[in-house]
C-alpha cells in the first residue's frame, strides 16, 4: 500500500483532520473566490457607474431606471425567455426520448450512444461556424436537404422568428449531457417496478407514464433546473457568430450577449451588472415556475420525504 | 449488473423484424446527429473559390486537401494549437489533483458536513455563468493576469467544476471504509492514503475527469475572448474567430479550420469512451 513514490509526502506531522482540511482548501477557497464572491459582487456593482479603469462611482438607481427605458434590453430579455420556453422542453424531451431508445443494450449500442453524444463535444466556436454554414439560406446544407423533399427552407438568419428558431435548433443537437443523465436515471429504476406492471398486464406506454416517469422525475427536475441555467448562457457564442452579433434586428440578442456588449465593448460594467441582477431574478422565477409545474403534476417525490 | 432497463414490449411481429426495425430507427437517429459533422468535413474538402453548388454534394469533386495547409498560411494555427495544448495540459493535472483531493476529503469527513458541502457545491452550479463574467474579469484584472495564458488555467486550482469533485466523491464513498482503516492504523496520513490507495482505485473516474477537463479548456471560447488580447497568446477558438474575420464566406477554409479544432476532441472522446466502457463494464454510460 504505502508505495515508495509517496514517501516524500507528509514529513511534518499534521492530524488526519488537518490534512483533510488542507485537501479541501483549494476547492472551497476557489469556490468562494471564483464563484460565491463574484456572484455576490454583482449586487453592489449594479448601483455604480464603473468602467473598470477608474474606481466605481455610486449612482443610485440610475442603472435600473435606464434598464426600464432600454428597448434593446427589453427585447433581449424577451428573447431569453422565448429561448428558455422553446429550448429547455425540447432538450429535455429529446434527451429522455433518446435515452429510452438507447437504454436497452444490444449490438452496437455503444456506437449509437457515441454518435448521439458526439455533437456535444464539438467546441462551441467550431459548432457555431458549422451552423453559420448549414443555415446559409441558398447554399447551406439544411435548406438543400429540405429541398430534396420539395420543402422550401426559410431564410434562416434573415427573419426574426426563423433566426430565433435556428438558434434553438442548433443547440438542440448538443444534448449529450441530458442523454447521460437520463440513461443513468433509467438504469436506477428498480426492476421490481417493471415486473409489477408486467404482472398487471400494462402496455409499454402505461409502464412509461405510470412507473418510469414518476421514478425518474426528481432527476429530471434537477436536470431541467441545470439545463435552464445552462440555456441562459449557452446561446452566447451562437448569437455572436451565427446571429452575427445578435441580429437580425436584435432578434438573437440574448441577455448574455447584451451583458457582454455593455461590459466589454462599451465598458459599462455597472450597467451590465444591473442586467446580471435581472438574470438572477428571471432564473429564480423560471426555476420556481418549473418546480410548481412538476409538483402540480405530482410526478414522483414519493421517495422524497 | 445489467443495463437492460426496459422490458421488451410484446410484439406480434417476429423478434427478427423487431430487431431490424430497431436498428433502422437507431441508424436514422445516429445519422441525424452526425449530419452536421459530416457536412463540416465534406465542405472542408471542396475546392475553395469555386462557385457553390445548388444541391448537396456528398463527395466533393475534386477532393481539395489543400484547404488544410492553407489554414496554416492564413492564421498562425500552429501557435494557437500550442497555446491551447499548453493551457489544457496545465489544467488537467491541476484539476485532477485538486478535484480528487476535495472528493477524497469529502468522503472522509462526517456525514453532516459532507451533506452541507455537497449542497453548497450544487448551489454554486446553479449560478448563471454570465452573471459572474464581469466580477471574474475584474478579479483577473486586479491580480494582473489579463493577457496572460495563466488566467485561463485559474479555474483548475479549484478543480475546474464542483461536478468533477462530486464525481470523485461518488467514487470514493463506494470504497469500503476498512480499506483506508488498515492504512491509518499503520500511521499513514490523508495525503498518503489519497496517493497510495484512493486515487489508484479511482482510475476510470480519473480518466473521465481528465478527458472532460481537457475538452473543456481546449474548447473554451469565452474566457480567452475576455482575458487574452495579444495574437501570440490566443488559443484555437480565438484563432478560428480570426479566420472567420478574414473571410466570412470562404466556407471550405473555415470548415477545414473547424475540423482541425474539433478532431482532437472527437478522437480523445472516442478513445476515452472505449477505455471507460471496458472499465465500467455493464454499468458504464457508453458501455454495452
Amino acid at each position: 500500500m504505502a508505495s515508495p513514490t509517496t514517501r516524500w509526502l507528509p514529513r511534518l506531522r499534521l492530524s488526519y483532520r488537518a490534512q483533510l482540511a488542507l485537501m479541501l482548501a483549494p476547492f472551497l477557497l476557489g469556490l468562494l473566490i471564483f464563484t460565491v464572491l463574484p456572484a455576490l459582487a454583482g449586487l453592489p456593482l449594479a448601483f455604480t457607474d464603473y468602467n473598470a479603469l477608474e474606481p466605481p462611482v455610486f449612482n443610485g438607481l440610475a442603472n435600473f431606471s435606464e434598464l426600464l427605458r432600454d428597448e434593446v434590453f427589453h427585447k433581449s430579455l424577451g428573447n431569453s425567455l422565448i429561448f428558455i420556453a422553446l429550448a429547455t422542453p425540447l432538450r429535455l424531451v429529446g434527451a429522455l426520448g433518446l435515452a429510452l431508445l438507447l437504454a436497452r443494450r444490444g449490438r452496437g449500442i455503444g456506437a449509437y450512444r457515441a454518435a448521439v453524444y458526439l455533437p456535444t463535444v464539438v467546441p462551441d466556436f467550431a459548432w457555431a461556424i458549422v451552423w453559420l454554414w448549414i443555415l446559409n439560406p441558398i447554399y447551406g446544407p439544411f435548406n438543400q436537404f429540405l429541398a430534396l423533399f420539395g420543402l422550401p427552407g426559410p431564410a434562416w438568419m434573415v427573419q426574426e422568428t426563423s433566426a430565433r428558431i435556428a438558434i434553438v435548433i442548433m443547440l438542440s443537437w448538443q444534448i449529450g449531457e441530458g442523454l447521460v443523465v437520463c440513461l443513468a436515471a433509467l438504469r436506477d429504476v428498480p426492476r421490481e417496478l417493471y415486473e409489477q406492471v408486467a404482472i398487471d398486464g400494462g402496455s409499454a406506454w402505461r409502464t412509461f407514464w405510470g412507473v418510469v416517469l414518476p421514478a425518474i422525475a426528481p432527476v429530471l427536475l434537477v436536470f431541467l433546473f441545470r439545463d435552464t441555467i445552462h440555456s441562459l448562457q449557452a446561446n452566447f457564442v451562437a448569437s455572436l457568430i451565427v446571429g452575427r452579433g445578435g441580429g437580425p434586428n436584435y432578434a438573437t440578442t440574448f441577455l448574455p450577449l447584451y451583458i457582454y456588449t455593455n461590459a466589454f465593448s462599451y465598458l459599462r460594467f455597472g450597467y451590465a451588472a444591473a442586467m446580471t441582477l435581472t438574470l438572477y431574478a428571471i432564473t429564480a422565477a423560471v426555476l420556481y415556475l418549473q418546480y410548481r409545474v412538476v409538483v402540480r403534476w405530482r410526478l414522483g417525490f414519493r421517495d422524497v420525504d | 449488473m445489467s443495463t437492460d432497463t426496459l422490458p421488451r414490449p410484446p410484439t406480434e411481429r417476429g423478434p427478427r423484424l423487431g430487431l431490424i426495425m430497431r436498428h433502422l430507427v437507431l441508424i436514422a437517429v445516429a445519422t441525424l446527429f452526425l449530419l452536421p459533422l459530416v457536412w463540416m468535413v465534406t465542405t472542408s474538402l471542396r475546392q475553395a473559390g469555386q462557385p457553390l453548388p445548388r444541391s448537396i454534394d456528398w463527395i466533393p469533386q475534386p477532393i481539395a486537401w489543400g484547404n488544410y495547409p492553407k489554414v496554416f498560411d492564413l492564421i498562425d494555427f500552429a501557435r494557437f494549437a500550442a497555446n491551447s495544448l499548453l493551457v489544457a495540459l496545465s489544467a488537467v493535472p491541476l484539476t485532477v489533483v485538486t478535484a480528487s483531493w476535495a472528493g477524497f476529503a469529502l468522503s472522509q469527513i462526517s456525514q453532516r458536513w459532507r451533506l452541507r458541502l455537497t449542497v453548497l457545491s450544487f448551489a454554486t452550479l446553479m449560478v448563471p455563468l454570465a452573471a459572474v463574467w464581469l466580477p471574474r474579469f475584474i478579479l483577473i484584472k486586479e491580480v494582473g493576469l489579463i493577457d496572460h495564458r495563466a488566467a485561463l488555467v485559474v479555474p483548475a486550482l479549484m478543480g475546474t467544476s464542483p461536478f468533477y469533485v462530486m464525481l470523485f466523491l461518488w467514487t470514493f464513498v463506494r470504497v469500503p471504509g476498512e480499506v483506508y482503516e488498515a492504512a491509518r492504523l499503520d500511521g499513514a496520513g490523508a495525503f498518503r492514503i489519497w496517493a497510495g490507495i484512493a486515487l489508484p482505485l479511482a482510475r476510470p473516474t480519473t480518466v473521465a475527469v481528465a478527458v472532460l477537463t481537457f475538452v473543456y479548456y481546449w474548447s473554451s471560447f469565452n474566457e480567452p475572448l475576455f482575458y487574452i488580447q495579444s495574437t501570440s497568446k490566443m488559443t484555437l477558438p480565438l484563432g478560428l474567430h480570426a479566420l472567420l474575420q478574414l473571410d466570412r464566406t470562404n466556407w471550405p477554409i473555415l470548415m477545414a479550420g473547424a475540423v482541425m479544432v474539433t478532431a482532437p476532441v472527437v478522437v480523445l472522446f472516442i478513445v476515452a469512451q472505449r477505455a471507460l466502457s471496458q472499465e465500467y463494464r455493464g454499468g458504464g454510460w457508453f458501455g454495452r
